[in-house]
């Protein structure tokens, strides 16, 4: 160490951006990606029932950061709820591995998501491991679309 | 005494609150440091799948210290500052992940021996009446699965060639008296109370039993485990002299300088920004 004051505001690697405070990581994730865009979310043949309904719909539109497969879709959301007077959202996540370096991109994203909506003013976001997540968690769309990148599951 | 869970650390029994947290810190401790060593072992492994399996234990092992110092939320402790500001001395991780170690050999107790001890303990975590950690440990253990394979795997590998045989055993020898005694003294009171409060499932004799059951097939390869008919047990009577029993560790020592300044990430928070 050589005691001098670290830089602020250290650039990455050339072909990343510049890390600023409050940066939206999926985002940049997805352009570092090569703009790889999500499948559009599953047709709905009714209007979503209440305010938890519509906000497990939008977690359709958050993409796991490594494939281009919706969290809903690879099982990673265990449930919603949601308070329609105060706009408190709570969502229940697991993730693949206890050491999942994309905690905070999904997080993050999750969040993002869910407060553009009408109606929401605030979002929980409670981690859980039981059961653990395993391939079986994955929807059967999840699947089809894993296997057209290449994934077999 | 109800069979009913304890879903925080205030539900506790004041005798079993603190030995609770004690295990996690240790365990949490352990976990950090044994990533550390993992890592070492990223380039220098025998085969590039190796270094590949040692990167994936290495952010396993970190995932669950990371997960494991956040549960002390609930007891009261700053998790933050457990992580990044303690000295050497406060440290509750096995003296066996002291310092780096110099040989693949070396690496093998820790990732077969030391890393099934750690599993062991957490095996005793999976019906706990504590429930925030009951909720967690399967999918720990589900990962460690994986570490205890390439244990055995790397070991039977080395045991089947005279020179391995021979550098595996000296090296497992040199590892062995921390496992075993690793669990605590048959009569801890440590884990004795929280066993008889169902937090943990089985007392320090009772686990050190089960990591026998689970590393005796391969240990007794070296001479160092017999099986019985009844049990797996050690050919060694532990030595309990030196032991620091409120630490789980050998009373001196603790990680040494660049070890410590790794499990504390002092390098990467000079670097943070706002």
């Amino acid at each position: 160490m050589n005691g001098g004051a670290p830089a602020r505001g250290v650039a990455g690697p050339r072909h990343l951006p510049r890390y600023e405070a409050g940066m939206d990581f999926g985002a940049v994730l997805r352009e570092t990606q090569g703009g790889r865009e999500l499948p559009p979310p599953p047709a709905f043949a009714e209007p979503a029932a209440d305010l938890a309904e519509g906000a497990r719909r939008a977690l359709y539109e958050v993409a796991d950061p490594e494939f281009p497969i919706s969290i809903v879709d690879l099982g990673l959301v265990r449930g919603v709820e949601a308070d329609e007077e105060t706009g408190a959202v709570t969502v229940h996540l697991t993730f693949t591995a206890t050491a999942c370096p994309c905690m905070d991109f999904i997080e993050w994203d999750v969040r993002q998501r869910l407060l553009e909506m009408d109606g929401i003013r605030h979002v929980e976001i409670v981690t859980g491991w039981d059961p653990p997540w395993t391939t079986a968690a994955i929807s059967a769309r999840g699947r089809k679309l894993l296997r057209s990148v290449g994934v077999v599951t | 005494m109800t069979e009913s869970g304890f879903r925080s650390a205030e539900d506790l029994p004041e005798e079993a609150s603190g030995h609770l947290a004690n295990l996690i810190l240790a365990l949490a401790d352990n976990k950090r440091l044994l990533g550390i060593r993992y890592s070492d072992w990223i380039l220098g492994a025998p085969s590039v799948e190796a270094g590949i399996a040692c990167s994936a234990m290495a952010q396993d092992e970190w995932g669950h210290a990371r997960i494991l110092y956040a549960m002390l939320r609930d007891f009261g402790h700053d998790p933050s500052a457990l992580e990044h500001e303690r000295a050497s001395n406060e440290y509750h991780s096995s003296e066996l992940l002291d310092r780096d170690v110099a040989s693949w050999e070396e690496f093998l107790a820790l990732n077969f021996l030391w890393d099934t001890a750690l599993s062991v303990q957490f095996e005793m975590l999976v019906e706990s009446r504590y429930e925030p950690i009951h909720y967690k440990v399967r999918k720990l253990l589900e990962e460690e699965r994986f570490h205890f394979d390439h244990g055995q795997g790397w070991t039977s590998r080395l045991l089947s060639a005279e020179g391995g045989r021979t550098a595996l055993a000296e090296a497992f020898g040199a590892a062995w008296n921390a496992c075993l005694r690793g669990f605590g003294p048959d009569d801890d009171p440590l884990s004795g109370t929280l066993a008889m409060h169902g937090i943990v499932r089985r007392d320090a004799a009772g686990a050190r039993a089960r990591w026998l059951e689970r590393v005796g097939p391969v240990a007794a390869e070296t001479g160092l485990a017999r099986d019985t008919e009844s049990a797996w047990i050690s050919t060694r009577e532990p030595v309990w002299e030196d032991r620091w029993l409120a630490r789980r560790r050998a009373a001196k020592g603790g990680p040494d300088e660049d070890s410590l300044a790794r499990a504390r990430g002092d390098r990467n928070r000079e670097l943070l920004m706002d």
